[in-house]
């Protein structure tokens, strides 16, 4: 794991005394969350009689571990990561909502926090009552809460739904009315989580400016976000999290590249078939062979075949079903027995056997991979699916993934 | 651990503890308002419901405690009076139990996604439940004096502060409540029975005279029927003087409110993760 902090401290500013620590708005060290682990009832009691006598929880799930940053005003950083890597974790965090179970967490300047869709918002209530609600969490008097409210209503332009209960808004409206609260209210430090999402076009627009200024104006930014581009947007630096704890932290034109790569690979990984005992066991039909014939490299314009055994529970023919997506996931061409009205040959009480062959397969070269899936007779539940990667070779100039017959006519 | 120092452009030399104190009013104030009016005056049933309910129980309690079962021994005075006095204070007690047990769930959004002290959500609920009940309490009190019922109504001023004193009695027991609430559900699920027995084992409905005196003792012991009786003292004989028991009661319910915000407090921050 790459020592966050210490690259930190080469990102901004090397010092670390008290005048320094002042002029960060944010600074955390070697932080770190556990949640307790309760699964019946019994262990409920358990954990409170654990937290009334002052103990931690017996068993714990490690959230988060050992994460260190450094933010100064004008600062920014994308916090990358699958979902469950602890993201939200350290929004959290962040935002004061829950306390780190070890390490410190120093905030200079108020925070605003977006965490989620409508958080903080009654749905009961109208748009302008959670105004008063979120501003109101947020600290401020009822005097600069009315001066406000003006500049909220004109960014979150809702019109009139502006007085409608929440609960009849769209996601969309949502996240109109949180984020021109939180920016409304001058935040030293936004949180925001994934919410850009959601927003149509035209807001999202109107959001990444407001950030940009805010950013210029000396505001520190938290962002989590799914987006790549947003990351790259808006981020300066970047964080990515798995499992809780820091993969890579820097600038974010390497940190996201590193974990898209990283994606990448991790989506090539062939999957194994499901072995016959534990397929009968849970009664479900699987694939139990794949074979490409004549291999996994395959010239252009060669024929292709596919050849496999399908494992049946209950005997009946499954429905097969056999896709080629490209390496980086874009669907190219799939088929299935039930699509062209055959269905796989018995070879045994509970084995079926299937070929499939593409007489000329005029993919572009580049890397491919097949997938077979296993559904019911019915060819309504998926089951099970097996892939294998190729390779198709030729010195072809053209672009996109297949060759379509074509003529120049002039 | 997380400290959260206003910045200067906000604070303008405010200090951070004053600006936290005076969100947490403005907080506070939302709540209370959103518990009010929400809960109880948003509809037009929900305010009838809570105007309407405890004189119909009145009215029934009377009718089967006068007709059916005669109650004794409570004095010369009338009947109605004798249990609309103490018939209030237990409403109170009993709403402000079971809603705010449950109330941290109705602010689950604003737990799990906004730092706030989570306290004040409990305080916010039994507040509305008892300033809507005290409202309740002095308009049957006038109620009754306008129909001829022998009652003190100068008594108020030794009641209300009694009642001030149940409620920090009950908030104690309710922070206590709602913090266990969050890990183990069935809490809401218990109390219901146990209300219901608390009130027959509480001279609400009978004086305590009624009682044999072998377990009289037991049930003298009961720190609300102690203030019911106080102001029953109060408001139906007229004796509008403090008692050294009135401090004692004072000092019982404050204990209550510490051990109960200690319970609280040690829960809390796991909340996050249960509510």
């Amino acid at each position: 794991m790459n020592h966050a902090s210490a690259q930190a401290s080469t990102l901004h500013e090397p010092a670390r005394d008290a005048s320094a620590q002042r002029s960060l708005h944010l600074s955390l060290a070697h932080v770190g969350k556990d949640y307790a682990k309760v699964e019946s009832r019994a262990g409920r009691l358990r954990l409170v009689y654990d937290l009334l006598r002052g103990r931690g929880a017996a068993s714990v799930f490690r959230a988060l571990d050992d994460v260190s940053f450094d933010l100064a005003p004008g600062a920014s950083l994308g916090i990358i990561g699958e979902n469950g890597a602890g993201k939200s974790t350290l929004l959290k965090i962040v935002a004061g909502v829950i306390k780190p179970t070890r390490g410190s967490v120093v905030v200079n300047g108020r925070v605003g926090a977006l965490l989620e869709l409508g958080s903080g918002f009654h749905p009961e209530y109208s748009g302008l009552a959670n105004i008063d609600l979120a501003a109101a969490l947020l600290g401020l008097a009822p005097a600069e809460i009315a001066q406000k409210r003006e500049a909220i209503i004109a960014f979150a332009d809702l019109g009139d739904h502006i007085r409608d209960p929440i609960k009849n808004y769209s996601s969309g409206m949502v996240v109109r009315l949180g984020f021109a609260v939180a920016t409304a209210l001058e935040p030293d430090v936004l949180i925001t989580d994934e919410v850009l999402a959601v927003g149509d076009e035209s807001f999202q627009k109107k959001c990444i400016a407001w950030m940009e200024g805010f950013l210029a104006g000396g505001g520190t930014l938290l962002l989590c976000s799914h987006s790549m581009y947003h990351i790259q947007k808006l981020c300066r630096d970047a964080l990515w999290l798995k499992g809780g704890e820091v993969v890579r932290y820097g600038d974010a034109p390497s940190v996201t590249q590193a974990y898209l790569a990283w994606h990448e690979e991790k989506s090539a990984q062939q999957k194994a078939p499901i072995p016959r005992k534990a397929a009968s066991a849970a009664g479900v039909y699987a694939v139990q062979s794949l074979d490409l014939e004549p291999g996994e490299s395959i010239a252009q314009g060669a024929p292709l075949v596919v050849r496999g055994d399908v494992y049946s529970p209950d005997g009946r023919a499954p429905v097969v079903l056999v896709g080629i997506v490209r390496a980086d996931g874009t669907p190219v061409y799939g088929v299935s027995t039930d699509m062209d009205r055959v269905a796989p040959q018995k070879s045994g009480p509970n084995a079926f056997r299937f070929a499939l062959e593409f007489p000329r397969l005029d993919l572009l070269p580049g890397k491919y991979t097949l997938r077979a899936h296993a559904l019911d007779p019915e060819g309504v539940r998926l089951f099970d699916h097996v892939e294998r990667t190729f390779v198709v070779t030729g010195d072809a100039r053209e672009f996109g993934m297949v060759r379509l017959p074509h003529a120049w006519r002039m | 651990m997380i400290d959260t120092p206003a910045n200067d452009r906000h604070a303008k030399g405010r200090d951070a503890a004053s600006v936290s104190r005076a969100r947490d009013r403005a907080l506070f104030a939302n709540f209370f308002h959103r518990e009010l009016f929400t809960r109880y005056l948003g509809s037009v049933t929900g305010l009838a419901w809570a105007l309407v309910s405890p004189i119909a129980l009145l009215a029934v309690y009377h009718f089967v405690f006068t007709a059916i079962f005669p109650a004794r021994g409570f004095g010369q005075s009338s009947f109605l009076a004798f249990l609309a006095v103490a018939l209030w204070p237990w409403f109170a007690t009993q709403e402000a139990i079971q809603r705010g047990t449950t109330s941290l769930g109705g602010y689950a959004g604003l737990i799990r996604k906004v730092a706030f002290p989570h306290e004040l959500v409990v305080y916010a609920s039994v507040g509305a439940t008892f300033v809507l009940q005290l409202a309740g309490y002095v308009a049957i009190l006038v109620i009754l004096v306008l129909m001829g019922e022998p009652l003190h109504l100068a008594g108020l001023v030794v009641a209300i502060p009694l009642w001030a004193i149940l409620m920090i009695g009950v908030i104690g027991l309710v922070l206590a409540l709602a913090a266990l609430q969050v890990f183990v559900r069935d809490v809401e699920h218990v109390l219901n029975p146990i209300l219901m027995m608390f009130m027959y084992l509480t001279p609400i409905l009978y004086p305590i005279t009624a009682v044999p005196e072998r377990v009289r003792p037991w049930l003298a012991a009961n720190p609300f029927g102690w203030l019911v009786a106080r102001m029953r003292e109060a408001l139906i004989d007229g004796r509008l003087a403090f008692t050294a028991g009135d401090a004692l009661a004072l000092a019982i319910a404050l204990v209550l409110f510490v051990a109960g915000r200690w319970v609280f407090r040690r829960l809390s921050p796991h909340f996050e993760d249960f509510v």
